[in-house]
């Protein structure tokens, strides 16, 4: 082709790889003039192989061929029926410059070299398309339709334009238009609106992607035929735990995740295999943490870096990991892979064993201070605690004391035994109230759940070992479908194998329907709130949806009400009006269902909420605030509610809670406040010391007293129960008296409830003393005293009487009578004893003390 | 006994200090050698309780007065355990059922039958029958009254009931029926005057007659509120002065300034501001029922007469739907809401007019 150079060498360039394998295929034939006959038709052949390869298509088709050619032929009729001089002379108008001669009808011998060849070629360059199209048939086929005029350029009938002429395996002979440089470059400008025939294509390239689709299914069936036979023995193994990861590699958790914990368990290298990584260990760490520095994450896992990762033992600072994620994310494997990559046996304890702090301690001690025997490795334990959020707390608080108070105690004693193993404990609730003790001293692992595509990666190996034939997309469905449940995905996937009827595809559809697998879709009341309060072009049904799905109706409908007044303009208050409305409807429907315990009247609440939706919804986003206040306020109501009880269960004086609280309460601390000069109250006036005793009183009926309490400076007077805090709105401090006064009332506060404790003595020993309290305070006391009662020593004095009857004549040592003096035979005398209040009787000689009863409230 | 209100309470029928031909009827009825159940009504600080306990003092003698607090315990059907507090003397019960809330019927049915089904030990000397008094009667639930209504027949011969309510309307009428109503009504504001200048002149002082009459306004015909008040006022300031400043319960004051804030401007923001300033007043134990009527009060003075009878309409609706509810805070937002909207239209129809 010697008219041609340029246009060859630039397809040698281009092709020179396809010319290769070309040339070893045809090793024998050598001749240059192949070569150059192949070169125009290899050109025109770049541009055809679209055609081509449906027509070979239908040439493997057997049962469609007959159809396809058929109208393939009624195609090309019309085109060739077509012969417009105008568009040949347009379109092929440059068609003299091809040397006819060279390339004119080709001779039969040479034909079929020609034909062998070509084969060659289409096969190579088909099977590279097919290639391309199974991946994104779409694309190529748009690609090639744009780019190519099928009925201009292929013919059944000898043409009239220069071609190159192809016979398939059937012996169908097909003319392929040979075009010139610079018509190529026109067609390729042509506008792709201009193609008007590419419709007329498509079916062809339908009918062809049908009989792919048969072949394939007949290979699956094959395959399907295959597995039945394996089956029998793949089904005695879970596919969780068949699939279960057995090297780092497989895990599916976020490499932080599992570098955190493989960090933290080689941590413990230290103090497990103390032989030499003592001294190699942290030279380790540097260079892990040099080479790991390369990657942003490094930092992340490795948590704070001032913290010290080893405490003065060469223990790691946490000395529990605690492993924490939703269920099917691969914990508890996650944990057992690394303790055996990190060379320990792991030893799990899981909510199946018993649980009580003995079992706990036995299990504890066995695994973590014992070494395994009968394992033949002699590796040290690793205790994986699973589900340890089910635990019992104390169990928990015994895990805590075994970690943590073994480091004081251990150097101390040598007795007691420090912990040396590693300790991973796993739980699905990080916050679960038993884990509160443990959570400060454990190195908290958050799993998260696996990201879909890697799990919908996983599945497809899964499912291509099991030759289950799944769609891709429902691949991706199931995985989406399974948030991240590893266990889940995987039981559901051999669910759909075995519901499969004969290894039927499984489609999206299926995954779709399928029932298992799907957790709750449960929505926080907070997404609820926001679905609410924004307008959305949903319809009624959607925002309803959300509301069932909250649930905990009470607290939307407190939220609706805490964030209505700032969520519209509402100059005129009217759309407050209507949501106050439905917000009483529900309130008055909620607890009627609650009073009666009829829950037929459940089902509307969601749809109360969901009419405020409508009220309420506007376009600009609202910020939601989560309900508090609600909560908040019956906190302080109880807490307001608990000083009136005890006020009215203190109060000596029966009055209802409702007097108490609307009137006796509200006015008590201006009763309890008088008006007082700071001085001791013996200084007072009368009228003061009058009021003070008057607030005391008031005081002891209602049970409320002064406790003495330590404030940051000092000591201070405070009533109790706060009486101040219930009946005052606002700062509760500016009735309160001085703390002089008060000092003043609470003493007296003392003394009056000594004194009412005495008038009850009085009371219950049966004294008819009536009115005495009143009288007694005024009047001297000791002159009530006798009248009201005989003096303890006159009833003493009887006995006496007796004894003075015949007295007892004192002798001195040596028996000789003593004379009994004058003063003493006169003290003697009754009358005087009587007489005065006071007295003091001559005992024996060796005791003298004058003895009286007092009674508190004479010296009160 | 040192608060005025305790000590100077009479003790006698015939000590009373107003409504006194009533008194003399009830002394005569009680002379008599039966009386009916009883259903005492009024508004709180009428005297009430202390006409009962004059009465059960004329029927007993003094030994009624010998009270003692026990707390009693139940066991609800669904086995829910509940303590109340009871006053009692030899001769007379007293209790609260509405304590309890839900579960009042269950002290009812209990402790009437318990102390009806118990007859005097010496009935020689003594009445045949026990006195049990039951308070609220008004707020008990429609099960309990039932449940009363029955037990007041059955019992009849060995226990009087005497109910104590502050209004009658909210008592099945089969109750009212079978009692005798008594109807205290609150005293008037001179009457209140003259027990407060009785009272300070036990006590040794002198009240000026002009800061008595303020208390006896102030005191919304409260008789206890009046006495307390007036001895607050003896506390603060003691020679009294006919222009000192007459304390007032707090909540009284507080509700006040919610009802000006409400006037003041009709807003969402100013309603979520009224909206805090009603927790605080439920949160202090201030009865909704108390809120609503004091609301009302102070918001109708304000008003254009067209106005008051629409609001107060709305007002009584709100409250009825109140008490079919649990959350009293949104009915009142709901009743504070209404009443902005109304007044501020009637406002801006009323500038439309003006220009």
């Amino acid at each position: 082709m010697g008219d041609f150079p340029d246009p060859d060498e630039e397809y040698e360039l281009m092709y020179s790889d396809d010319l290769e394998l070309i040339r070893e295929i045809d090793d024998g034939t050598d001749s240059k003039k192949i070569k150059n006959k192949v070169l125009p038709a290899k050109r025109s052949l770049d541009f055809s192989s679209p055609v081509q390869k449906p027509l070979l298509h239908t040439q493997q088709s057997s049962a469609n061929a007959s159809s396809l050619s058929e109208s393939y032929q009624s195609q090309t009729d019309i085109i060739s029926s077509i012969p417009t001089k105008r568009t040949a002379e347009d379109l092929f108008g440059d068609i003299n410059d091809i040397d006819f001669d060279d390339l004119g009808l080709p001779s039969k011998r040479q034909k079929t070299e020609e034909e062998n060849d070509l084969e060659l070629i289409n096969k190579i360059i088909e099977s590279r398309k097919m290639r391309q199209m199974l991946s994104e048939p779409n694309r190529a086929l748009l690609d090639n339709m744009s780019n190519y005029n099928v009925s201009k350029n292929l013919s059944l009938k000898i043409p009239k334009w220069a071609f190159m002429p192809f016979t398939n395996w059937d012996g169908d002979r097909v003319y392929v238009r040979m075009e010139s440089e610079d018509s190529w470059e026109e067609s390729l400008d042509l506008a792709p609106d201009q193609i008007s025939l590419k419709s007329m294509f498509t079916p062809v390239w339908e009918e062809a992607r049908k009989i792919l689709e048969a072949k394939k299914n007949r290979i699956e069936q094959d395959l399907v035929q295959e597995t039945t036979v394996n089956d029998k023995q793949d089904f005695t193994d879970l596919w969780v735990e068949k699939y279960k990861p057995k090297s780092y590699i497989d895990l599916l958790s976020e490499e932080p995740v599992n570098r955190c914990l493989l960090h933290w368990l080689h941590l413990w290298d230290k103090i497990v295999f103390n032989k030499d990584l003592k001294t190699v260990e942290p030279q380790q760490r540097n260079s892990f943490s040099k080479r790991t520095g390369q990657f942003q994450m490094s930092n992340k896992w490795r948590g704070k870096k001032d913290e010290p990762e080893m405490d003065e033992d060469g223990r790691p600072h946490h000395k529990v990991a605690l492993v924490c994620g939703p269920p099917g994310v691969g914990k508890t494997t996650l944990a057992h892979l690394l303790a055996r990559l990190a060379g320990y046996r792991p030893v799990e304890l899981n909510a199946s064993d018993e649980r009580s702090t003995d079992q706990f301690k036995n299990a504890l001690q066995s695994a973590t201070l014992m070494r395994s025997v009968l394992d033949a490795e002699k590796r040290p334990n690793c205790l994986i605690l699973d589900e340890i959020d089910g635990a019992p707390i104390q169990t928990v608080e015994l895990l805590v004391r075994w970690c943590t108070a073994k480091k004081d105690e251990g150097k101390k004693k040598s007795r007691v035994h420090v912990l040396k193993r590693p300790v991973i404990a796993i739980c699905n609730d990080l916050y679960a109230t038993s884990l509160r003790p443990l959570r400060p001293i454990s190195l908290i692992v958050s799993v998260g759940a696996v990201c879909s595509t890697r799990l919908s990666s996983r599945l497809t190996l899964v499912a291509k070992c099991e030759r289950v034939y799944v769609a891709a997309r429902a691949l991706t469905a199931l995985a989406a479908r399974a948030r991240g449940d590893v266990r889940s995905a995987l039981h559901a996937l051999s669910f759909l194998r075995a519901g499969g009827k004969n290894g039927d595809q499984i489609k999206v559809e299926d995954v779709e329907n399928i029932a298992i697998g799907t957790k709750d879709n449960s929505q926080s009341i907070m997404q609820a709130l926001q679905t609410i309060f924004t307008l959305n072009n949903n319809d009624h049904e959607a925002v309803l949806k959300v509301i069932q799905a909250a649930g905990e109706y009470e607290r939307i409908a407190d939220g609706i009400f805490e964030n209505y007044p700032c969520s519209r303009s509402d100059s005129r208050l009217l759309v407050s009006c209507a949501i106050s409305e439905l917000l009483a409807l529900f309130d008055i429907t909620n607890s009627w269902i609650l009073r009666t315990s009829n829950y037929s009247m459940y089902g509307v609440l969601p749809t109360l909420l969901a009419r405020g939706h409508d009220i309420l919804a506007t376009r600009q986003p609202t910020r939601v605030k989560f309900p508090m206040t609600s909560q908040e306020m019956s906190r302080k109501k109880t807490e307001m509610d608990s000083i009136l009880w005890s006020i009215w269960r203190g109060s000596t004086v029966y009055n209802t809670k409702k007097s108490l609280k609307l009137d006796i309460i509200p006015l008590l601390p201006y009763l309890l406040s008088p008006v007082l000069r700071s001085a001791n109250i013996q200084l007072c006036s009368d009228s003061e010391r009058k009021s003070v005793l008057s607030c005391a009183g008031a005081m002891c009926d209602y049970g409320l007293t002064y406790i003495q309490r330590r404030e940051q400076n000092g000591y201070e007077h405070v009533i109790e129960p706060d009486v101040y805090r219930l009946a005052l709105f606002g700062p509760e401090d500016r009735m309160r008296p001085s703390p002089a006064v008060r000092q003043t009332i609470a003493a007296q506060q003392q003394l009056e409830v000594i004194r009412r404790n005495e008038e009850m003595m009085n009371r219950s020993s049966g004294r008819p003393e009536k009115c005495e309290r009143k009288v007694s305070k005024k009047e001297v006391p000791s002159v009530e005293v006798k009248e009201s009662r005989l003096p303890n020593h006159l009833q003493r004095l009887q006995p006496k009487a007796i004894e003075r009857a015949l007295p007892q004549v004192q002798k001195d040592f040596f028996g000789r009578i003593v004379q009994v003096a004058e003063v003493q035979k006169q003290a003697d005398g009754v009358s005087g004893l009587i007489t005065s209040s006071v007295f003091y009787q001559y005992r024996e000689g060796f005791n003298n003390a004058v003895r009286r009863n007092v009674r508190m409230r004479d010296l009160m | 006994m040192s608060l005025w209100v305790d000590k100077h309470r009479p003790k006698d029928l015939m000590k009373l200090d107003y409504h006194k031909d009533q008194a003399v009827r009830l002394k005569s009825l009680v002379q008599q050698s039966d009386f009916p159940h009883l259903l005492v009504y009024g508004p709180s600080g009428a005297g009430k309780k202390t006409r009962i306990m004059c009465l059960l003092r004329e029927l007993y003698g003094s030994g009624s007065e010998r009270l003692r607090q026990e707390t009693m315990h139940f066991t609800t059907p669904s086995n829910k355990k509940i303590e109340i507090m009871t006053v009692s003397s030899n001769y007379h019960i007293e209790v609260n059922p509405t304590d309890v809330g839900i579960h009042d019927r269950v002290v009812i049915m209990d402790l009437v039958k318990n102390v009806a089904q118990t007859h005097q030990i010496d009935s020689a000397g003594q009445r045949e029958f026990k006195v049990v008094i039951l308070n609220e009667v008004d707020d008990l639930t429609k099960d309990a009254q039932h449940a009363l209504r029955r037990t007041m027949e059955k019992y009849v011969s060995t226990c009087r009931l005497i109910l104590i309510a502050n209004s009658i309307s909210r008592v099945i009428p089969a109750i009212r029926s079978r009692c005798l109503t008594i109807r205290v009504p609150a005293p008037t504001e001179t009457e209140i005057a003259s027990v407060l200048h009785a009272v300070c002149k036990k006590e040794g002082l002198s009240l000026p007659p002009e800061l008595a009459m303020r208390i006896a306004k102030s005191a919304d015909r409260n008789l206890r509120r009046a006495l307390l008040m007036c001895e607050a006022c003896k506390v603060q300031h003691y020679p009294f002065t006919s222009d000192q400043k007459v304390p007032e319960p707090d909540w009284q004051i507080f509700i006040r300034e919610t009802a000006a804030m409400i006037l003041s401007e009709q807003s969402p923001k100013k309603l979520a501001e009224v909206r805090q300033k009603l927790y605080e007043l439920i949160i202090h134990g201030v009865p909704p029922d108390v809120i609503f009527a004091g609301l009302l009060k102070e918001l109708v003075c304000n008003c254009d007469m067209s106005m008051k009878c629409k609001i107060a309409s709305y007002a009584a609706q709100y409250e009825h739907r109140m008490r079919l509810g649990n959350k009293p805070i949104f009915h009142i937002e709901a009743f504070v809401a209404k009443f902005m909207a109304i007044y501020k239209k009637f406002l801006e129809e009323a500038l439309g007019d003006v220009f």
